[in-house]
C-alpha cells in the first residue's frame, strides 16, 4: 500500500485552488508596476498565457498608462509588443517616453474586425511576442474562447479591450476588469479573477501628464463607487 | 574524411533539376546519374547528426514533397545506385535482372548463369569485359572500388528559376501548397548552397492563357522552407483562381548574403515561431501596409513626429507630456466663454505650449503650424490634448488622448 495522501499536503499543492484565496503562481505573472493592483491579482501580476480582458469606454482615461510598465519589462526582457487593431494612430514620442521599445513593437491594423481577431489569434498561438494587445469591439464570447485558446499555447502577456457593455456577457477570459476615469486616478474594478470577487473598486494613481488640484476636479470629489453606477 | 554516397532512385525525370535544387540543403556536391541523384554526404554527416539521422531527414524531405524514390547509401556511387535499386545492404546479393545495365548486358549475364552481382566476382576484369564489354564491366569494377569513378558534380544555377508541370490541372487554389512545396523546397537547398537568403520571390501560377504573379515578401532576409510555406499558404489561401493552373513557376530576382545556418535576427528561446516569421504571415493576409513598427522623428510639429518604420528610429530629446494616441484628424471643439467643449467644458491643467513649424513645408506635407496645445481634462475625466488655432480662422481642437 502507498502512503495515504493527507489533506494538508494535497492542499499545499500548487495546482489545488480553494475557491476563498486567490490562485497563486498557476500561471506566471508580470508586475503591473501599481503595488495596489498586484495585490489582488492572482499570483501577484498580469497572467501570461491567460487573456486579460479591459473593459473601458472610449479613450484617455489611463487606460494604457496601466499597461505601460509591463510593456516596458517585455523591452527589458528583449521582447516583442504587438499592437492588434488600436482605435487611434500611434504618437511615437509618448510611447518611447513611456519606456516602451518602439524598435520592438509591431503594430497590425486589419482592415475587418474578423482580421484583427485572426491576427491576434495567430500572434497569441505563435508565441512571438511577450505581450499582445488587441481592441475588438465586436468580439463575441466564442472570439473570446478562441483568443484565451491560443493565448494558453502561446504563453504571452494578453490584453484584450472591449466596451463596458460587454460587462454582463459570458468571457472565457480569466481575468476581467472593468476601468473608469477618477480624475488623476484610475478606477478599477476586478469583475473576475481566479479567487474571491473583489466587490470595491481600486483607485490607482496612474502617471499623468500635469498636475490636477482639486479645485480643478471638473465635478465635485466622487466616491470612486459612483464611476461604475451605470454599469 | 571518407566518402560517402547516398542515391536517391525516383522515377519521374522531369523532378531531376527542382531536386537536385532541393538536395543542396544537404551537400554541396550533387551529381545527376540516371533517374537518380548522387548526394557526397561524407563531409556533412556530422552536420546531421550520423547517417541515421541524415538518412531520415532525406526520406522525409522526399515524403512531404509527395515524391516516391528509394535511397541507399555505399562508399561508392555506382554501389550506391544499384542498392537504391536493387535494395538490402549487400553489394553481392544483388539480383542482377534488378539492376539497369547498358543494353543487352543483362540477358549476356544470365545467359551464362549468373544470378547475383557477387557471382560475377570469380571472373577476371578482363574476361568480363570480354563477354559483356568494356563499360559494362566498368560498372562492376567500380561498384566495387577498383576502378577510378569520376562523377560531374551538378552546378547550381546562377539563377534560380525552376518550374514544373501540375500533373492534373488545378482548380482550386489551396490544392496548389502541395504542389508548389517541390518549387519551395528546392528554393531552400539552392539557397544554402548559395549562402543566401531572400526577401522577396515570386510564383507565377501559368494557366493556358495567361499567368498570374504571386509575389511573396518576408520580412528579413530567409531560406527557411517552412517560412516559404507559410507565407505562401496564407496568399493561396485568400486568392480566387481566375483560370485552372497548369504549371507553377518560382523565379528568384535578387538573393543577398546570409551566412551559416542562422537562429534568426528576432529569435527567442522558446517561442514556436519567430516575429519576423509572424509578421511576414500576417503581412501575406492581411496585406503589407497593415502590419509595420512606428518611429519617433525629431519634428515639432506632432503630426509629424511618428513614422512607420520596419524597426527602431532616432532617439527624440524628451519633449514635453505628449499623448499615445494622435488623431488623424483633429476633432473641432465648440468654444463656449473662451473655453472648449467637449460635452461639457474642458478644464485646461497645463499649457500653453506653443508649437510653431514647419514654415518650409508649404508645397506638400501638413505645412506650417501655429498653435497653443494644452493638457485638458473633460468632465468624464479623459485625459486630452488640445490646441487652439492661432493661424485663423482659429478655434479649438482635440488632437490626442493621453490614455
Amino acid at each position: 500500500m502507498g502512503a495515504v495522501a493527507m489533506l494538508p499536503d494535497i492542499l499545499a499543492r500548487p495546482d489545488i485552488w480553494r475557491g476563498d484565496r486567490l490562485a497563486q503562481a498557476l500561471l506566471p505573472t508580470v508586475a503591473s508596476g501599481f503595488a495596489a493592483l498586484d495585490a489582488e491579482l492572482p499570483g501577484g501580476g498580469w497572467p501570461r498565457g491567460a487573456l486579460t480582458e479591459l473593459l473601458v469606454d472610449g479613450a484617455g482615461l489611463g487606460e494604457l498608462s496601466l499597461l505601460t510598465f509591463a510593456l516596458a519589462g517585455v523591452r527589458e526582457a528583449g521582447g516583442w509588443s504587438l499592437l492588434v487593431a488600436p482605435p487611434y494612430p500611434l504618437h511615437a514620442p509618448a510611447w518611447v517616453a513611456a519606456g516602451v521599445d518602439l524598435a520592438r513593437l509591431a503594430v497590425v491594423s486589419p482592415a475587418s474586425p474578423r482580421d484583427a481577431l485572426w491576427a491576434m489569434e495567430q500572434a497569441l498561438m505563435s508565441g512571438a511576442p511577450r505581450a499582445v494587445v488587441g481592441w475588438a469591439p465586436y468580439a463575441d464570447a466564442r472570439a473570446l474562447r478562441r483568443l484565451q485558446v491560443a493565448a494558453v499555447a502561446g504563453g504571452a502577456l494578453a490584453f484584450l479591450f472591449r466596451p463596458t457593455r460587454m460587462a454582463t456577457e459570458a468571457s472565457a477570459a480569466p481575468l476581467r476588469l472593468q476601468l473608469a476615469g477618477d480624475g488623476d486616478h484610475l478606477a478599477v474594478r476586478i469583475l473576475k479573477r481566479r479567487g474571491p470577487p473583489l466587490i470595491a473598486p481600486m483607485s490607482l494613481a496612474i502617471p499623468r501628464p500635469a498636475r490636477l488640484r482639486r479645485h480643478e476636479r471638473p465635478l465635485a470629489s466622487r466616491p470612486v463607487l459612483r464611476q461604475f453606477a451605470h454599469a | 574524411m571518407n566518402v560517402l554516397w547516398l542515391a536517391v532512385r525516383f522515377s519521374d525525370s522531369s523532378l531531376t533539376p527542382s531536386l537536385a535544387c532541393w538536395a543542396g540543403q544537404f551537400t554541396p556536391r550533387v551529381s545527376i546519374a540516371e533517374g537518380a541523384l548522387l548526394l557526397e554526404i561524407g563531409g556533412c554527416l556530422r552536420l546531421f547528426g550520423g547517417l541515421e539521422d541524415l538518412r531520415q531527414d532525406v526520406m522525409q524531405g522526399l515524403a512531404e514533397q509527395g515524391i516516391a524514390a528509394r535511397i541507399a547509401v555505399a562508399a561508392m556511387p555506382q554501389a550506391a545506385l544499384w542498392l537504391a535499386e536493387g535494395g538490402g545492404d549487400s553489394l553481392d546479393a544483388l539480383t542482377i535482372t534488378d539492376l539497369s545495365w547498358p543494353a543487352g548486358v543483362a540477358e549476356k549475364l544470365t545467359r551464362f548463369g549468373l544470378r547475383r552481382l557477387g557471382e560475377s566476382r570469380r571472373l577476371t576484369f578482363s574476361a568480363l569485359a570480354r563477354r559483356i564489354g568494356k563499360p559494362a564491366a566498368t560498372m562492376i569494377a567500380r561498384a566495387y572500388g577498383e576502378a577510378p569513378d569520376p562523377r560531374p558534380d551538378f552546378v547550381f544555377p546562377l539563377r534560380f528559376d525552376e518550374a514544373i508541370e501540375l500533373p492534373a490541372v488545378v482548380e482550386n487554389a489551396s490544392a496548389l501548397l502541395f504542389a508548389a512545396r517541390r518549387l519551395t523546397a528546392a528554393l531552400a537547398g539552392w539557397l544554402n548552397i548559395r549562402q543566401a537568403g531572400l526577401r522577396e520571390c515570386r510564383l507565377d501560377l501559368i494557366h493556358r492563357q495567361g499567368t498570374t504573379p504571386l509575389p511573396l515578401r518576408f520580412a528579413e532576409a530567409t531560406r527557411d522552407g517552412n517560412r516559404f510555406e507559410r507565407v505562401l499558404r496564407e496568399r493561396l489561401e485568400r486568392l480566387q483562381l481566375a483560370a485552372p493552373v497548369e504549371r507553377l513557376r518560382l523565379v528568384v530576382d535578387s538573393v543577398e548574403a546570409l551566412p551559416g545556418a542562422s537562429g534568426g535576427l528576432f529569435d527567442e528561446g522558446g517561442a514556436k515561431e519567430s516575429m519576423a516569421a509572424l509578421v511576414e504571415r500576417l503581412r501575406a493576409r492581411l496585406g503589407e501596409e497593415r502590419v509595420f513598427g512606428i518611429a519617433p522623428v525629431a519634428e515639432h510639429r506632432p503630426e509629424c513626429a511618428t513614422r512607420q518604420a520596419s524597426t527602431g528610429g532616432v532617439i527624440v530629446a524628451s519633449v514635453p507630456p505628449r499623448p499615445f494616441w494622435l488623431l488623424a484628424q483633429p476633432e473641432s471643439l465648440a468654444e463656449v466663454a473662451g473655453r472648449p467643449h467637449r460635452r461639457g467644458p474642458l478644464h485646461l491643467l497645463a499649457g500653453p505650449e506653443r508649437i510653431e513649424s514647419g514654415w518650409w513645408d508649404h508645397e506638400e506635407g501638413i505645412g506650417d503650424l501655429r498653435r497653443d496645445y494644452f493638457i485638458a481634462l473633460t468632465h468624464d475625466d479623459r485625459w486630452t490634448w488640445v490646441f487652439r488655432e492661432l493661424r485663423s480662422p482659429g478655434g479649438w481642437f482635440l488632437h490626442g488622448w493621453f490614455g
